[in-house]
């Protein structure tokens, strides 16, 4: 954390010195307004007369110095702010560049929430720790020690009053700081929890309604909430104990040294002036102090955050780049190839015995899986629910890294590319849509912001989307509702395969991503695909046969393991798992 | 990334902390009214109340009553009455006690009375929104009903723990010290509520430019968080489209500009300090110099003074403190008429009557028509009446108005027109509890919650054996997956199960239904994602659970429907055919059209 705010030291110093220029004028001024009281009202120096005059020209100096003082004040709030505020920006992006950079799987074990609550939340307390301390600290710093040594140097008397007093304030800091470091880390888990009730009831309103279930989600929320409340109750009752405590101890230090400064006078060692002075001191140590607990609680609540933060910023993304920023499949490559058997040809797309398991899974989600994809050919990918279709595809952009094996893109291990080299070789479409809260053109043209009109167009036509979308009020510029609440999970699917083809890439993968369309659509979309997309290299995953049957080759996978391969026919007659899912879809007759 | 991309998305402000709509966010609309109910929430704990006010009040008099004490103190030592001070010291000691006891009082009644308070609000807002009806959550940002939950609550519970009591004290001390300067010396008294005028200037004009950068800032920040929920939630395809650079590059820009707006807003709010810094002092030489003439004159003694002094700090602290509270203040009462918003929302119609005797599962609509919106008519004229046990289909493109004929059936929606009833009976004349009961519906959109599998799968019965749920895990094939999870049955599904592939959810979401054992079942898309020969089990099973059961089915795969008493063909919110698969293929008209289409190219 520390390099960040290396970055703006140049502002923190500014406003440290600026700090000290402000402090000094708060602590110059109660010698001031002891010679005010002292020579000026009492007139020691001109036999118990008040000095008017000595009154008026010391007032006049010390609202020069006060106010001298508050620009100070004001500049340095201006600079430390300019350090805190760049310091938490800094930390926002990096923060949101490694998130961005995280690999899925590490991005499953933070959780989307606690991601997004880092971001937002965790950051603005971090920010809050700066700005304070770099205002906050300096100042009660210095209160504390001048604000003491001029106390000090007043009469050596009253250091024994300070010699008691930090002590014991500092050990009840401390004590309230042990007491809420640890609840703060709970707080914000708490928080967490409840967040997750309420996004998911509202999220999950209808079932919870079909269910007639809203009793036991309210009884649900309420532990939640009940748990929150009573840890923060328990935060904020440690909290609002510093300054009382804190003003019981300054206040007794108040009596002790009027009494001290009582027993000084009386022995003629000072003025009493000088004991008004001190009393002002301490009430300025005592405003120091404040300043201090306050910093405690912003401080153990923003470390909490920083470790928050510190966790994500020091992951190392587990999938690193590769070097390789180009490809040997170029254009020319793959017309060179065209319409030539497999056999004469070297794969674009080949697994090597992959297996793969997710983390703390107890089996392997893909096992021993071998599999070459040559250019142009489309290959389909069937078999049960959880048999490690989608895994396998999801290994080739790597949003996850094979456990063991290697899988091979245009001849070379996947790892060996960057990955963004890797990624705008493959248009994936993935099962869920996910749609931005932009137009539809802009969530098309994403992969492409080069494309012109026509090409949008066309990639809409391709993917059976032009019509409905022409169908909207505002056509390609209608905006998408937050998640695309606003269209059917046909059309969501749909703009999704568009912006896929958009991208022109030669790999292109369909992971099972026409299910809601309606089959006499995806009949369409299948058959424009074959004609307008000839030559990228397709891997489809579906559930119909009628989706997968036209394929060049069918991929059956069963459990994570390969069971047969070959075409419709072929897997007909020897793949009994391909007989089986070809029986329960067979034609009723009519 | 385009700039149109970027300014759509930047000024939209999605989610948490933005509302769709509204002008500047923090200012209450109508804050008479919004305190008057917040208050109501105060007087549900009117003994805390009660016992708070009365702790300020002793504490504030004891606040005020110590320098009195101070200053008598100074003056014994300045006159030289030695023998004066320790009776002096032990009251000041006695009040300054007092003060810290009562302060701690009041850090103990103010936590507890704000949690509280914000545990009631919160459950009250959330039990509401449990029974606010399906549209009003469809056409609401859940980003905003979210954050009014979490954030403006939280805005109210930090400003009752933190600014009632200093609120209270506040008005009190200024009270209180005012009537002892004016007790002490009157001339003098008036003389230091002088830079009172000064003071409140200063406030007012920093607080109003403080409030406009306040709200861009809000502003910003509901952009920013919006962007990084959206772009965090939909990482995959960030991913998968390699727009990592561009997206960082957009998040930096609001950011950038939200750092900007950020510095101005803290240096003026942070300017306040200083400002009252100096007022203060400058009160200090005003009453030194005015002082200084009344003792020379002889009208006060200097203990006066001294008094004065500490009376003139304890005068502009608690104006600082309400200066620096009203900001937070403003957006907790803005907060708070969020939340009272929603509470003052229709809810659901819950009471009706109750189906007698076992429900058969007669099914009628008659001559329904609905639109969501007013323009475009969803459902028109729809007629269909479904006899008891039998098995209906509805099949026809997207859009075709299937999943509005469920959200009606089961009153997430009430037609605009014509009536449908539950064996004889209008639905909306039984009680939706009723109603519900007796239906069990897997969705399009397969919601689990975060909690163990067998918590979701007992969803509408947690009475359950563990025969009947292994029953119902097997038949709906929800048991392999069950068996892949690390605990079984115990293993918490983590983020709504997002872990989980669509088809093991969906499989999840069937078990939870055949857990339910409903007399009417109903299956919207429920096994889109899920392979067809886990599906023909499903069927088989179902078979078995639904016989003299209604059930209603939606698919798109004409296998998963070929086997239903009656298919029904809609198409724009009509039935455009309708009986069984086999007079229906016999009469070659849509339905024939869309069997074909599914079939052909697949050489039997």
């Amino acid at each position: 954390m520390f390099q960040y705010v290396k970055r703006y030291m140049g502002y923190g110093i500014l406003a440290i010195l600026l700090m000290v220029g402000e402090v000094s004028a708060d602590l110059y001024q109660p010698r001031m307004m002891a010679v005010i009281v002292n020579e000026g009202i009492l007139g020691l120096g001109t036999g118990n007369v008040p000095n008017m005059e000595l009154v008026l020209s010391m007032g006049l100096r010390m609202i020069l110095v006060v106010v001298l003082g508050g620009i100070s004040g004001i500049l340095c709030g201006i600079c430390s702010n300019i350090t805190a505020q760049n310091f938490g920006n800094d930390v926002r992006k990096d923060c949101f560049r490694k998130v961005m950079n995280l690999s899925h799987s590490q991005t499953d074990q933070f959780t989307i929430g606690s991601l997004i609550t880092r971001i937002t939340s965790d950051i603005t307390q971090v920010q809050r720790l700066v700005a304070q301390s770099v205002r906050g600290a300096v100042r009660c710093m210095m209160f504390f020690v001048v604000g003491s040594m001029a106390l000090v140097s007043m009469d050596v008397a009253f250091s024994k009053v300070i010699m008691i007093a930090l002590p014991l304030i500092l050990m009840e800091v401390l004590w309230i700081l042990y007491r809420t470091t640890p609840l703060f880390s709970k707080l914000q888990e708490k928080l967490d929890g409840l967040n997750t009730v309420i996004q998911e009831d509202i999220a999950g309103a209808r079932v919870i309604k079909a269910y007639i279930q809203e009793d036991r989600e309210i009884n649900r929320f309420e532990e939640h909430n009940k748990d929150l409340a009573g840890t923060q109750f328990r935060v904020l009752l440690y909290i609002s104990m510093m300054r009382p405590v804190m003003n019981i101890i300054l206040n007794l230090a108040t009596v002790a040294i009027i009494w001290i400064g009582g027993v000084e006078v009386a022995e003629g060692r000072i003025a009493p002036g000088t004991v008004m002075a001190a009393v002002t001191y301490l009430s300025q140590i005592l405003n120091g102090m404040m300043m201090m607990a306050l910093l405690f609680q912003t401080f153990s609540r923003g470390m909490a955050s920083q470790k928050r933060l510190m966790e994500v910023l020091q992951t190392e993304s587990e999938i690193t780049d590769g070097t390789l920023d180009s490809m040997d499949e170029s254009e020319e490559f793959r017309e060179e190839f065209r319409g030539m058997a497999n056999d004469q040809v070297a794969p674009l797309i080949e697994f090597r015995h992959v297996s793969f398991s997710y983390p703390q899974a107890k089996e392997e989600a893909l096992h021993d899986v071998n599999l070459a994809i040559y250019p142009g050919e489309t290959v389909a990918v069937i078999g049960a629910t959880a048999s490690g279709k989608s895994t396998l595809v999801q290994l080739i952009p790597r949003f996850y890294d094979v456990t063991e094996g290697e899988v091979l893109v245009g001849g070379r291990n996947v790892k060996e590319y960057s990955l963004e080299q890797l990624r705008t070789e493959i248009a994936m479409v993935l099962q869920k849509s996910e749609l931005f809260s932009t137009t539809i053109r802009d969530n098309v043209s994403m992969g492409n912001r080069n494309a012109s009109e026509e090409m949008i167009q066309h990639v809409c036509q391709v993917a059976q989307a032009l019509d409905f979308i022409q169908k909207q009020p505002k056509g390609l510029d209608t905006e998408v509702a937050e998640g695309g609440m606003s269209l059917s999970g046909g059309q969501k699917q749909r703009i999704a395969i568009a912006r896929a083809l958009l991208l022109q890439a030669p790999i292109l993968i369909l992971d099972d991503s026409t299910s809601a369309l309606d089959f006499a659509t995806e009949k369409k979309l299948q058959d424009a695909l074959q004609k307008e997309y000839q030559w990228t290299t397709k891997l489809i995953i579906a559930q119909r046969i009628g989706t997968v049957a036209s394929a060049d080759r069918i991929v059956v996978l069963e459990g994570g393991h390969v069971v047969g391969m070959g075409t419709h026919e072929e897997l007909l007659n020897k793949c009994s798992v391909y007989q089986d899912i070809y029986e329960s879809q067979k034609k009723k007759e009519a | 990334m385009s700039e149109r991309y970027k300014s759509k998305v930047a000024t939209r402000g999605l989610g948490r902390g933005m509302r769709p709509t509204g002008g500047p966010i923090e200012k209450p609309k109508d804050g008479w009214k919004t305190l008057k109910r917040l208050a109501s929430y105060l007087g549900r704990e009117q003994r805390m109340v009660v016992v708070l006010i009365l702790v300020v009040c002793v504490g504030v008099a004891a606040h005020v009553v110590a320098p009195g004490f101070q200053s008598n103190a100074i003056d014994a030592i300045t006159l030289g009455r030695f023998d004066h001070l320790p009776g002096i010291l032990g009251w000041m000691i006695t009040f300054y006690g007092i003060y810290g006891c009562c302060m701690l009082l009041q850090g103990y009644i103010t936590s507890l009375l704000s949690q509280k308070v914000i545990q009631r609000m919160r459950k009250d807002l959330f039990s509401r929104m449990m029974r606010l009806p399906i549209s009003y959550l469809d056409a609401h940002s859940h980003g905003d009903l979210i954050s009014r939950m979490t954030n403006d609550a939280e805005n109210i519970s930090n400003v009752i723990s933190e600014s009632l009591s200093s609120l209270v004290s506040g008005v009190l001390t200024l009270v209180g010290t005012f009537a002892m300067m004016t007790y002490y010396s009157l001339p003098l008294a008036l003389i230091s509520c002088s830079t009172v005028a000064l003071s409140l200037g200063v406030i007012s004009l920093l607080t109003k430019y403080m409030r406009i950068y306040y709200v861009k800032r809000q502003v910003l920040l509901g952009q920013l968080n919006g962007t990084v929920e959206e772009y965090i939630t939909n990482i995959k395809t960030v991913k998968a489209y390699s727009l990592e650079k561009e997206v960082v590059e957009q998040f930096s820009t609001t950011a950038d500009h939200l750092t900007r707006t950020g510095i101005i807003s803290e240096a003026i709010s942070g300017s306040m300090g200083p400002c009252m810094n100096m007022i203060s002092n400058v009160a200090f030489v005003v009453v030194a110099v005015f002082g200084a003439y009344f003792a020379l004159e002889g009208y006060i003694t200097v203990g006066v003074i001294s008094a004065f002094i500490v009376y003139s700090k304890q005068f502009s602290r608690p104006l600082n403190e309400i200066a620096q509270l009203y900001g937070q203040i403003q957006t907790a009462i803005a907060g708070a008429e969020r939340i009272f918003e929603v509470l003052e929302e229709q809810v659901e119609e819950e009471d009706g009557e109750v189906l007698e005797g076992a429900c058969k599962g007669v099914i009628e609509f008659s001559h329904v028509d609905f639109s969501y919106v007013p323009e475009k008519k969803v459902i028109s004229d729809f007629s269909l009446r479904v006899e008891a046990g039998k098995k209906i289909a509805l099949v026809g493109s997207t859009g075709s108005g299937k999943t509005t004929i469920i959200n009606l059936l089961m009153r997430f929606y009430d037609a605009d027109a014509g009536s449908i009833t539950l064996d004889g009976k209008e639905i909306t004349s039984l009680s939706l509890k009723d109603l519900r009961d007796h239906i069990g519906i897997v969705l399009q959109d397969t919601i689990l919650f975060s909690d163990t599998v067998w918590n979701n799968l007992s969803y509408a019965d947690a009475t359950v054996t563990k025969e009947e749920m292994e029953h119902a895990a097997k038949i709906s094939s929800a048991d392999h997956v069950i068996a892949h999870l690390s605990q079984g049955y115990e293993t918490l599904l983590k983020e709504s199960g997002a872990s989980l592939s669509q088809g093991e959810r969906q499989l999840l979401a069937i078990g939870r239904a055949f857990v339910s054992k409903p007399d009417i079942l109903i299956l919207d898309e429920a096994t889109s994602s899920v392979d067809t020969r886990t599906e023909k089990r499903i069927q088989d099973a179902m078979q078995e659970l639904m016989k003299n059961r209604t059930s209603l089915i939606i698919a798109h795969r004409l296998s998963t429907i070929v086997d239903a008493d009656e298919i029904i063909v809609m198409d724009q919110g009509k039935i455009v055919e309708q009986g069984s698969h086999a007079s229906l293929l016999a009469k070659r008209g849509q339905y024939y059209q869309l069997y074909m289409t599914q079939y052909a190219g697949q050489a039997i």
